[in-house]
This record gives C-alpha cells, structure tokens and sequence, in this order.
C-alpha cells in the first residue's frame, strides 16, 4: 500500500507521544505524563478509545457522505454536548485497533466515503493516536479534521500536511459565555490564532453553531471577525442546536427561524461564503 | 415519577418528539440513522433507504 510515509509520520508521532508525557497539548495545560497512565482536565490517558463510527450525510453538503470517526475524550466542557457521556467516562469506550479501522475506512470507502472524518469528543487531544492511524492510511484518503480548535500550537504543527479540510467550531464568540457555557474563558483567543494557523496549510470550514439567545454576543463577533481577519474560508452557519435536558448555563431552548434568518443576514452583509 | 432527570449514560440513545411534530435523534449510530432514513426516504441528509429505492419504478 502507498502510505503517507513521506510526511515523516514517525517523527510526529514520537514528538507527540513525548509531548504526552508533561501533556500541553491544549491550553489547560495539565502537565500531566499521560504515558504513566494520568489522567488531566479529558480524562484520557495515552490510548486512542473510539466509540462510534458511521457513514454520515448530514454533514456540510461538499463532505457528504462522510466516514465518521468518533474519539473519545475533549477538552472543554459544552454545557450543551450532545455526546458528553463519552467525554466524561472515556474509558467506557474501547481501545481502538488500528487495523480494524483502517479496514473499516476501506470498507466505508467502497460505500462512497468522501472522507475521514475524526471527530470526537475532540481530536486534538488524541492528535498522538490519529497521526499514527494516518501513517497507515493510503494517500487517497481525504482527511476532515473536525475539531473544537482549542488546543496549543503544537497540534497545528503536528497536523500540518495530514488534514486536507479543517472543519472548525467557533460556538462561543466572547470570553463571558466562553467560561459559562464551554468552560474556558480563553477559548475565543485561541480559536481565532488556530484558525488563521489552519488556513496556511489547509482548506478551512467554520462551522458557526448559532446558539439561542447569542446571536448579538457569540454568531456576530464570530461572523464580524471572519469577514475581517479569515474572509475566504467558508462559513457554515449550523441552526441545528439541541438544547440539553437540564443545564447550568446552556440555552434550554431551540434556535428561532427569526434569530437564524439573522444570523444569515448579517453573514451575507459580510459577504462571506455561506454554505449548507 | 422520577424526581431527578435521567442522565445519559455511554451507549444509550436519545429520540425527542417536539411539540411542532420534529423527531430529534441524538447523536444517532448508524442503525438509528437507517431508521431515520426509512421514515424520511426524501430527507438528503439521512442515508438513502435502500427499500424506497428498490421500490422507487413499482
């Protein structure tokens, strides 16, 4: 099989097997030797836990179908996760074999798979396993990286030249409701350095989640600071948000048609590139 | 009747009826996917039903 082999996968993997060893792999900084079986902030240790996989056709309509590859495990803490139960008890899932998803990417492939795509939880913060996964990956695989972009540079240098499409979540677009609903007051700051880093090595989608009630404090900051600082990537202004059962912070309710419809217009004002 | 919501655990599946009538599944796997698809074979964003395609000339 031709594998990516050239992308100096070994390496990568090496410095990111290290760097779990003191993990700051994102900005909580836990400091924590993953390797020795520590667990920080994601409750993860160094093992690579997959929990579901699934040929998707509700992602942006250019991705679809789309293999999905869920990773246990993330990084922030969305008071409205619609799969929080993994990121809190990871371990619940297996650990993957990397040869039996490797098998299953081809056969999802044969089914019309456009793409890999690793989703989780967060992908970040298992960037060690999934580089080593990608080594196995033969060259004709599209690759979505479909991360929360909180993470420190690290991940972006390990990544460089191994994703083909940066899917990228920008919920929350100030530091008040960053800390409320994401738990992470500088989760804004450091969404918007990891997108414009992504956009110099690969395409990038925003993927915007309009929140109910925080269309003048979270989709129009986001929406104003793309159009001035990352005018070409392409926006995708998601209306799908699921309220939780019960909540500390998140909106309990669903997104009106009115606040989308604005939502919508202000990105049009903007003139950037909306997709479905 | 439960006083205190029931919390999600790993591996179980969440359907919602909203009071519009929309059936909302949570973070489905693909056999729930499938089902969604058989109910809503025009829905482009669930995967084809292979039924209704079969039926599709009859």
């Amino acid at each position: 099989m031709d594998t990516v082999a050239h992308r100096q996968i070994d390496s990568r993997v090496e410095i990111a097997r290290k760097a779990l060893r003191e993990c700051r792999l994102c900005p909580r900084n836990c400091g924590v030797d993953r390797t020795a079986g520590r667990k920080g902030y994601c409750r993860l240790d160094d093992g690579l836990r997959v929990y579901r996989e699934v040929l998707y056709w509700g992602e942006e309509k250019e991705l679809n179908p789309s293999h999905q590859v869920y990773f246990a495990g993330c990084n922030l803490k969305c008071d409205f996760c619609a799969v929080g139960e993994w990121n809190e008890s990871p371990e619940d899932a297996p650990k993957a074999d990397l040869d039996e998803i490797i098998e299953t990417i081809g056969r999802r492939k044969k089914e019309g798979a456009k793409n890999l795509n690793l989703l989780g939880g967060e992908p970040a913060v298992n960037v060690c396993g999934i580089i080593e996964l990608l080594g196995r990956l033969d060259d004709t695989t599209a690759v979505v990286w479909n991360s929360n972009m909180y993470y420190n540079t690290i991940v972006d240098e390990l990544m460089a030249g191994l994703m083909d499409i940066c899917l990228a979540d920008f919920k929350c677009g100030n530091a008040d409701c960053a800390r409320r609903l994401l738990d992470s007051a500088d989760y804004v700051e450091v969404v918007k350095e990891n997108i414009v880093r992504a956009t110099r090595h690969c395409d990038v989608i925003v993927r915007c989640l309009a929140l109910p009630g925080h269309i003048d404090c979270c989709a129009a900051p986001i929406l104003e600071w793309l159009a001035e600082e990352a005018p070409k990537v392409k926006v995708s202004l998601r209306g799908n948000y699921v309220p939780p059962a019960e909540a500390k912070e998140a909106p309990l309710g669903y997104l009106s048609p009115a606040e989308y419809k604005r939502a919508e217009r202000l990105a049009q004002k903007m003139k950037l590139t909306l997709i479905q | 009747m439960r006083k205190k919501r029931y919390k999600r655990k790993c591996g179980d599946f969440e359907v919602r009826v909203l009071a519009d009538g929309r059936v909302i599944i949570l973070a489905p796997d693909e056999r729930l996917l499938q089902v969604a698809g058989s109910l809503d074979p025009d829905n482009e964003l669930l995967p084809p039903h292979k039924e209704s395609k079969k039926n599709a000339g009859k």
